[in-house]
């Protein structure tokens, strides 16, 4: 084909995507975290066939952007309780601004 | 020399030889069902767009295959397309129906007709370099506001636009940055989810003072926008904006979508439909649209400056408050390989929220500088 293969973010040269499971379905993502309020999600298929919210059937909307996916809240917390303990590295060496027991 | 020395080089690859697969717009069905034969240039070809007497849109390949005529030049007759130079004349399905001067049609008589759907008022053609017709979950979402009589009609538009490939327009959807800087908005929260054939953005922004004040300020304030836009396929964006007003909020879906002429023009095409909210007059409703339609034309011309005088680049330098960009392209690269080509790294699913803090203090500093110049010049 000769189409030249999609290249790596250049970010991620000065930290890569970390794995992080998630505590309510165990999937398997790739995350990371430039600071607190930033992060990627890489999922794969395999972590979305897993995902209990994901398989959450809402009421449809009528409005055509409405119905995807947002994301799952469980994930989302598992991640930051992941930077939190630190097994999840954060870019920015800022420290967290809030009290992260008290913050929700 | 070390990395701080080193002067990073712009890498530019080979641009891409084919069109992207997926659905185009090609505008709005009242507009192309008129009876008469329209011309697009599109995929580096001609092609005729018609309706006949059944009232279904067809798009041909616009060389008649007898000796070559411009079918886009001809006329409509029946459900036919007439060439204009021995009215031979095409069936949507691509076949020569009829040779008016002949006993009968030759085999072989057959052009390319390009699979087409009509939605919401809007024609679709679908492009695919390997001649596949489109699969069933290979869709369009919905817009039932179309029909709805709470709703303004489409308000649309069309520019062409030289010098750029069409791919620049599709980087928008991760650019925080640019829509501060080119679009006088000021994201307040950002954050893309791409998925399959779908690129999401969704995005909050507050409204900007220096920009409403160098306007005069006559117009109602808008204290903020609401907005989740996704591109369904490689051209057809929806964006829900619903725009904050001090007494109200009102309720606006945008098309931007866009086909390829060629590798470096593309036609842009625009539209625009506003809820008539309880206490919304119709025609405000309508000057509404007609208003936000201007603001979306200034933004795409401020746009089209950067397109031409930049040059293409395939290793962006990005800054942590930049969007997936790469990521971006590699969920669009799917449309310009096989079908049987596509990996799951470019449709699986990827999140990235931005952290808006840095650049919203930057933006703040830079909106009160703007207005407190003005008022030391006024």
């Amino acid at each position: 084909m000769g189409t030249p293969a999609p290249r790596p973010d250049v970010r991620l040269d000065d930290g890569p995507m970390q794995s992080v499971t998630c505590t309510a379905c165990a999937a398997q993502v790739l995350a990371r975290k430039s600071s607190w309020d930033q992060t990627s999600v890489q999922w794969t298929e395999q972590a979305l066939a897993a995902c209990n919210e994901r398989r959450q059937t809402l009421p449809p909307q009528e409005r055509p952007n409405r119905n995807a996916f947002l994301g799952c809240s469980a994930l989302k917390e598992s991640i930051r309780e992941a930077a939190v303990r630190g097994s999840l590295e954060i870019q920015d060496q800022d420290p967290l601004k809030t009290n992260p027991e008290g913050h929700q | 020399m070390t990395e701080d020395t080193a002067v990073r080089r712009i890498e530019v690859d080979a641009a891409p030889t084919r069109f992207a697969r997926g659905w185009h717009c090609l505008g709005l069905e009242r507009d192309l069902s008129d009876g008469k034969p329209h011309q697009i240039n599109a995929f580096g070809q001609k092609l005729v767009v018609f309706a006949g007497e059944d009232g279904a849109v067809n798009v041909l390949d616009a060389y008649c295959r007898h000796m070559g005529g411009d079918l886009s030049q001809g006329t409509v007759k029946g459900n036919e397309i007439a060439c204009p130079f021995h009215d031979w004349r095409w069936g949507g399905d691509g076949r020569c129906k009829q040779i008016p001067y002949a006993r009968r049609v030759p085999l072989r008589a057959r052009t390319a007709a390009w699979p087409t759907m009509i939605q919401d008022g809007m024609v679709f053609v679908w492009n695919d370099p390997e001649g596949n017709p489109p699969p069933a979950d290979v869709t369009i979402p919905r817009i039932p506001q179309v029909d709805s009589d709470r709703w303004t009609d489409w308000l649309w538009y069309e520019t062409v636009i030289e010098g750029a490939n069409c791919r620049e327009i599709v980087d928008n959807v991760v650019d925080m940055a640019h829509f501060f800087y080119i679009h006088y908005s000021f994201p307040t929260y950002f954050k893309n989810v791409f998925e399959g054939t779908s690129a999401y953005q969704y995005m909050n922004g507050t409204g900007r003072e220096d920009i409403r004040a160098a306007r005069g300020g006559s117009s109602p304030v808008v204290l903020g926008t609401t907005s989740v836009a996704a591109y369904h396929g490689p051209s057809f964006m929806i964006d829900e904006v619903t725009y904050h007003y001090e007494d109200m909020d009102v309720d606006t879906i945008l098309i931007n979508c866009h086909y390829p002429i060629d590798s470096n023009s593309f036609v842009l095409q625009y539209g625009i439909i506003v809820e008539k909210k309880e206490g919304v007059s119709d025609d405000e409703a309508e000057q509404l649209a007609a208003t936000t339609g201007k603001f979306i034309k200034y933004g795409f011309e401020q746009d089209v400056a950067i397109w031409k005088s930049k040059t293409k680049i395939d290793n962006p330098l990005l800054c942590e408050e930049d969007g997936p960009v790469y990521q971006l392209r590699r969920w669009y690269e799917q449309f310009y390989v096989d079908a049987a080509e596509v990996t799951p790294e470019m449709t699986d699913r990827f999140e990235f929220e931005i952290d808006t803090t840095r650049p919203n203090e930057a933006w703040r500093t830079e909106v009160e500088a703007n207005l407190a110049a003005r008022a030391a010049t006024s």
